[in-house]
């Protein structure tokens, strides 16, 4: 009765939703256990598979064997072309647009079409969508979220703009300033709301060398401009993020970058019935899941961001653990020592201090991950005064070691906590720069004292190189002149993009010079496909209407084509500060398909052996 | 009772349309001691989730009456209630394309003209003519009734149960009524998830769970619920104003005010329980049957889809009044798919026979549970 008419489905064994590290690496250990990738669909919205990877142009944190020190979208080409030659099938362009009681649909956009599928197993990775934040005419054409940017600049080669103001200095918000700086453009400053700088130290001295102030404690309040953003308005938040009024401070920019934060998409898996749980340290609402990366719904296993922010390698690490999990059900074969060889590396990799808050996060639901057992201090010798010789400035404890294995002469020690803070042993450093090229943080310096001046040798990845003998201006590490100084020579790194150029600079100046010359010369919407501003939440909230579902149907938040990706957890935020009851409190409110718009079209394409005369 | 946490003289049942619109009513009447008890959100059951559509065009003379005397009482609205709920007379248009239920159509009309409603017959022809964006292939006959529409429900409740609140009602929200207490076969409380409240009436307005809620008084009902799906589209600007309909051709269809197109339709495969989840199963056969007739949503796109239930009784009507078994009972379920539309007629029938033991406006009595003991049951026509 409940299958009529003749059947469309496809059936997979295992469904993997979202291409991107997660999903990729799941979708590899399925395939390569059970030994026929065919069985195996992965379904992505992207152009290209590898989800974020391919617009990341930066290298990698980690140890090499979840690739780090390899360029993002390296990363993703390496993994697809692995699934691939395993046989692994991509639908690209296609969106799940609905886990439905009767079928798993998807809505091929390239095509326009629609198909249904049913799998055995389900890993859902989908990864996490960005944050939003409500300020004065945030409709303005000019406001970008932080992918978006990405994409257009690092995927599509178009700049958004010519002069950027970035919010947030998280990692996201550090790197795009990073690479919008390559790119050739403007970044007049990161305002972060909070006291410190969340992301990497190490990605902030990037940006902060090249002459980009962090502005902590402070917050955008307006974009400016009629037409499009010509400018933006920024003030000093006090302790509970709210503006200061008399701190206002103004910015000529074309461009506002948001990159505040990421919070997990849960729409799918909510729909399979797994059961969903805000937990802040996660980013938000997340699936329940147990170690092996099941939720409460039988046979679907999550991976990476969607089971909280994280990063890549960890994420590469949930999927193969999901991966093999569902790879021994299918086949019923023992993977268990894969699945904990796994497990020691995801430990190993949570061992941090910058993992406190996934730690926390997964303490919630009875996940436990040990801390500690690290190296926090940072060496004090810079080594011997007249050898060439690495400086190491990584201040703080994160899971990388590329700078150890990279070191032909066995000086860089981390040891086996990856966390720990590198040391230099200068009696085996013969300051070859390997480290220099290597180290995703750009984090490692050459340093010489000679006779007359000193010789700074610092890691460049910027256009064009320069040439030998030019007269350069100075920086230090927070983007000041200090001096004049000449290009002693160029490493050019042809494979890795990383060069290594030896500055000339005034004797005493080796541990203060950083960088050279480039100079680096209305209403607050809440809902903007339906244009839903901050103070219509408020009013509906005041008249006394405080849950989600209510305040969706009478103002219509979340009833356009973004489905409450953006403003759901705005309006959210909203009803907390107003009721005082925490988020972890509320109601969700309901995750209805299609989480896209579907055509008509596509579905009624999608009958087929049923003709209609039309 | 050590835990008595409030007294009143009505305590309602269900945050949907009848609920509130009920303590509306019983509020203008000058009964103000009452309280709603929802166990979710207002309007989170079968109201919220409903197509809006609101019709006078029904096969019976009592069923005409009550439906009029409704669209009264909504064209009032925004005045007496004080709420804009974007209620559209844009008309209600019934396609029919089966030649036993084009006969019956005429005769409907006969019985609403007596009653006074304005219905046009339109032929196919007619039909083109007026909405060229309707492909009129099959169509046998249609009628048309202007004063028919829709609004938004949500909006409604949300009127009623805030014009209820200014004027003394109190409503509770999640507070979920765990059982009703009976002494010498008459309601003296109800206990909930927020304690105990005396009172004297207690009024069933649960809608799906109508029948669990009965037995929580050990009161029957002949009710089940099934479930009935609507998706939404992407807003095109406004241009069909009335309702479309079909009960042989198994479709409703109207553009809401923000320019979406809401439709539904039945399943008689259906089974009776309470069922949120939806089916694209569902997505596939409205969509290819409706754009067959209405060509131009095949650009549009589906934007949500969810699920309701109809709280089904033997005959599809209301059933309405007070139990005989159980004094101070009263019930007002079993709408079967059209409780939105008559919601505020029959809450104004049901607040009269609570305060004054009898009706005023417009007679309900026909609509006792009793009608089921009777061997004929005189089964509504026009339904979905």
């Amino acid at each position: 009765m409940v299958n009529e008419g003749p059947t469309e489905k496809k059936h997979v064994k295992a469904l993997v939703i979202g291409a991107g590290p997660a999903g990729l690496c799941g979708a590899i250990a399925i395939a390569e256990s059970i030994g026929d990738g065919k069985q195996i669909l992965v379904v992505d919205e992207g152009i290209v598979p590898g989800g974020q990877l391919p617009k990341q142009t930066h290298k990698f944190f980690g140890h090499e064997g979840f690739y780090a020190s390899v360029r993002g979208f390296e990363i993703g080409e390496k993994l697809v072309s692995k699934a691939t030659d395993l046989g692994v099938q991509f639908s690209m362009q296609t969106t799940v647009a609905g886990i439905y009681e009767d079928s798993i649909v998807t809505y091929d956009r390239n095509n326009n079409s629609v198909d249904e599928y049913t799998a055995d197993y389900l890993l859902i990775a989908t990864g996490a969508s960005e944050r939003f934040l409500v300020f004065r005419n945030n409709t303005l054409p000019g406001v970008y979220g932080a992918g978006a940017v990405q994409t257009l600049m690092n995927q599509y080669k178009v700049m958004p703009g010519e002069s950027f103001l970035i919010v947030g200095a998280g990692n996201i918000g550090l790197i795009v300033a990073y690479q919008l700086l390559q790119a050739g453009a403007n970044v007049k400053a990161i305002v972060e709301a909070s006291s410190k700088i969340g992301g990497y130290m190490v990605h902030a001295n990037k940006i902060m060398r090249l002459g980009v102030p962090i502005m902590l404690n402070h917050t955008i309040v307006s974009a400016l401009g009629e037409e499009r953003v010509q400018g933006a308005i920024v003030a000093r938040v006090d302790e509970h993020f709210k503006p200061i009024p008399g701190t206002e401070k103004e910015f000529v920019v074309d461009t506002i970058c948001l990159a505040v934060g990421l919070q997990p998409s849960v729409e799918l898996v909510a729909q399979t019935g797994a059961e969903i749980k805000y937990i802040s340290e996660l980013g938000g609402y997340v699936p329940i899941r147990d170690e092996n990366m099941k939720t409460t719904a039988d046979n679907v296993y999550i991976a990476g961001d969607l089971s909280g922010i994280e990063e890549a390698s960890t994420a590469m690490i949930e999927g193969y653990i999901a991966g093999y999990n569902i790879a021994q059900k299918i086949t019923g074969q023992d993977l268990s020592e894969k699945i904990s060889t796994m497990k020691d590396e995801l430990i190993e990799f949570r061992k941090g201090p910058f993992a406190s808050k996934v730690r926390e996060g997964l303490k919630k639901m009875n996940i436990l991950f040990p801390s500690g057992g690290y190296r926090e201090r940072t060496q004090q010798s810079t080594g011997p005064n007249g050898k060439l010789r690495a400086v190491i400035e990584c201040p703080q404890a994160i899971p990388c070691n590329p700078c150890e294995t990279s070191c032909p002469t066995g000086a860089i020690n981390v040891g086996k906590n990856i966390n720990s803070i590198p040391y230099v042993d200068y009696d085996k450093c013969i300051g070859c720069g390997v480290c220099v090229m290597k180290c995703p943080g750009l984090a490692i310096f050459l340093l010489q004292e000679k006779e007359d001046y000193s010789i700074v040798g610092i890691p460049y990845e910027f256009l064009p190189i320069p040439e030998n003998g030019t007269i350069v201006k100075l920086f230090d590490k927070d983007g000041r002149y200090v001096a004049d100084g000449q290009i002693d020579k160029v490493s050019v790194n042809r494979k890795e993009k990383t060069h290594l150029v030896f500055l000339r600079v005034p004797k005493g100046m080796e541990n203060i010079v950083r960088h050279f010359d480039l100079a680096i010369n209305s209403e607050e919407y809440v809902c903007r496909c339906e244009e839903v501003s901050r103070q219509d939440v408020e009013k509906v909230i005041d008249s006394g209407i405080t849950d989600y579902e209510e305040i969706r149907r009478i103002l219509r938040i979340g009833m356009g084509p973004c489905g409450g990706k953006t403003c759901r957890n705005v309006v959210l935020q909203i009803i907390a500060e107003k009721t005082k009851i925490p988020i972890s409190e509320s109601k969700l409110g309901a995750f209805r398909p299609p989480v896209i718009p579907l055509p008509i079209d596509a579905i009624v394409k999608s009958r087929k052996g049923v003709d209609k005369d039309e | 009772m050590s835990d008595v946490n409030g007294t009143y003289d009505v305590c309602i049942i269900g945050g949907g349309i009848t609920g509130t619109a009920l303590a509306y009513s019983l509020c203008k009447l000058g009964e103000t001691s009452v309280a709603v008890f929802e166990k979710s959100y207002l309007s989170s059951g079968s109201t919220g989730r409903c197509g809006g559509g609101i019709r006078q065009q029904w096969s019976t003379k009592n069923n005409v009456r009550l439906a009029m005397r409704s669209v009264k009482l909504f064209e009032n609205f925004e005045e007496d209630v004080g709420m804009d709920i974007e209620y559209y007379q844009g008309g209600y248009l019934m396609l029919s394309y089966d030649e036993e239920e084009a006969e019956q159509f005429e005769k409907n009309v006969e019985i609403q003209r007596e009653e006074g409603l304005d219905v046009e017959i339109l032929t196919p022809k007619q039909v083109s003519e007026r909405y060229p964006y309707i492909n009129t292939q099959d169509l046998i006959v249609a009628t048309f009734c202007q004063t028919d529409g829709h609004a938004n429900p949500h909006k409604a409740v949300i009127g009623y149960a805030q014009a209820a609140k200014r004027m003394g009602a109190d409503i509770y929200t999640h507070t979920e009524v765990l059982g009703v207490d009976v002494e010498n076969g008459k309601v003296v409380g109800i206990q909930t998830t927020r304690g105990y409240f005396k009172c004297n009436v207690v009024v069933n307005a649960s809608g799906p769970w109508s029948r669990q809620v009965a037995e929580l008084a050990g009161v029957e009902l002949p009710t089940e619920s099934y479930r009935h799906q609507i998706f939404v589209t992407e807003p095109l600007e406004n241009f069909f104003p009335m309702m479309a309909i079909s009960f042989a051709g198994n479709f409703y269809m109207r553009q809401a005010h923000h320019g979406q197109f809401i439709m539904g339709q039945g399943d008689k495969d259906e089974k009776p329980g309470i069922n949120y989840n939806v089916t694209f199963k569902f997505e596939k056969e409205l969509a290819e049957k409706m754009v067959g007739i209405f060509p131009f949503l095949k650009n549009l796109r589906i934007m949500r889809h969810w699920s309701g239930m109809y709280n089904m009784s033997p005959d599809a009507q209301p059933i309405i009044g007070q139990s005989d078994k159980v004094k101070g009972y009263f019930y007002a379920v079993g709408y079967s798919g059209h409780g939105f539309m008559v919601a505020p007629a029959v809450s104004e029938a049901l607040s009269e026979l609570i305060v004054f033991g009898k009706t005023l406006h417009t007679d309900v009595s026909y609509l006792n549970v009793d009608r089921f003991s009777n061997e004929d049951v005189e089964k509504e026509k026009n339904v979905v």
